[in-house]
């Protein structure tokens, strides 16, 4: 039997959910890589991307919550998850502090997703094996 | 060696390609090498003079010509691209290398990148 180098991977989601399928299909792929042994360092949210960490999305009951199985599957695995602050400013995803620095009514990070640079996605690319990129598309 | 951004979406209408230039500067900001290639519609991105007031947004020009000053390294054209979209030398940004064959660019590095 062939062996099987094991990874670490950085993902980087730049689709938003529910009008792209990335976070889905990084979903599957990080449950799998963990399955298979390798790790997730990282999950960076860049982009549109940063949707994903919003704590208000509230689709129906029926629907997959994909912001709170993300959340859920970075909590149980350790897994640090960072929405590019950038992107999120730009797009009304703003933590505590930042609440208070730009003095806006309030806040809205899923945790356990937090707000950094880009550092953090250069770091990822600097250490893991490899960096994955789910893209909206267009 | 090094990263390769991509740069295939058109300078506005998408934020995409501005997000790319971020995290150019930001691999460069860290010592890390880093290029840029222009394709597709991301080609207009190097059209000299753009005028943006009427749709409200900042010109990308500006931000462009700090590339290389803030390290990055190389801004290639696609070359095929820029026929497609009327772009010449004397239109063009300055500090541009025109890429006759992208492919051969995305192999001279290890890391190749689109912002979305």
């Amino acid at each position: 039997m062939a062996t099987i180098s094991l990874q670490n991977y950085t993902l980087v989601i730049t689709g938003a959910p529910y009008s792209s399928q990335a976070p889905q299909t990084a979903l599957s792929f990080a449950k799998a890589a963990i399955a298979a042994g390798h790790t997730v360092d990282r999950v960076f949210l860049y982009g549109e991307g940063v949707h994903l960490a919003s704590s208000l999305s509230a689709p129906p009951s029926d629907e997959h919550h994909w912001a709170d199985q993300w959340s859920r599957f970075l909590s149980d695995n350790a897994i640090s998850g960072v929405a590019c602050i950038a992107s999120a400013l730009r797009r009304g995803l703003v933590n505590d502090s930042e609440q208070k620095r730009y003095e806006l009514p309030a806040n809205n990070i899923r945790e356990p997703f937090i707000i950094a640079g880009l550092g953090e996605w250069v770091e990822g690319s600097m250490t893991s094996s490899r960096v994955l990129y789910f893209h909206g598309g267009d | 060696m090094g990263t390769l951004m991509v740069i295939d979406q058109p300078p506005y209408g998408t934020w995409a390609g501005r997000e790319a230039l971020d995290m150019a500067f930001s691999l460069a900001a860290f010592d890390q090498p880093v290029a840029l290639l222009f394709t597709g519609a991301g080609v207009n991105w190097l059209r000299k003079s753009q005028e943006t007031t009427g749709i409200g947004q900042k010109s990308v020009e500006k931000n462009l010509s700090a590339a290389l000053i803030f390290g990055v390294e190389a801004l290639y054209a696609d070359a095929t691209a820029c026929a497609r979209y009327g772009l010449v030398p004397d239109n063009m940004v300055t500090g541009v290398a025109m890429a006759e064959n992208s492919a051969e660019v995305i192999r001279q590095h290890s890391h190749i990148a689109f912002a979305g």
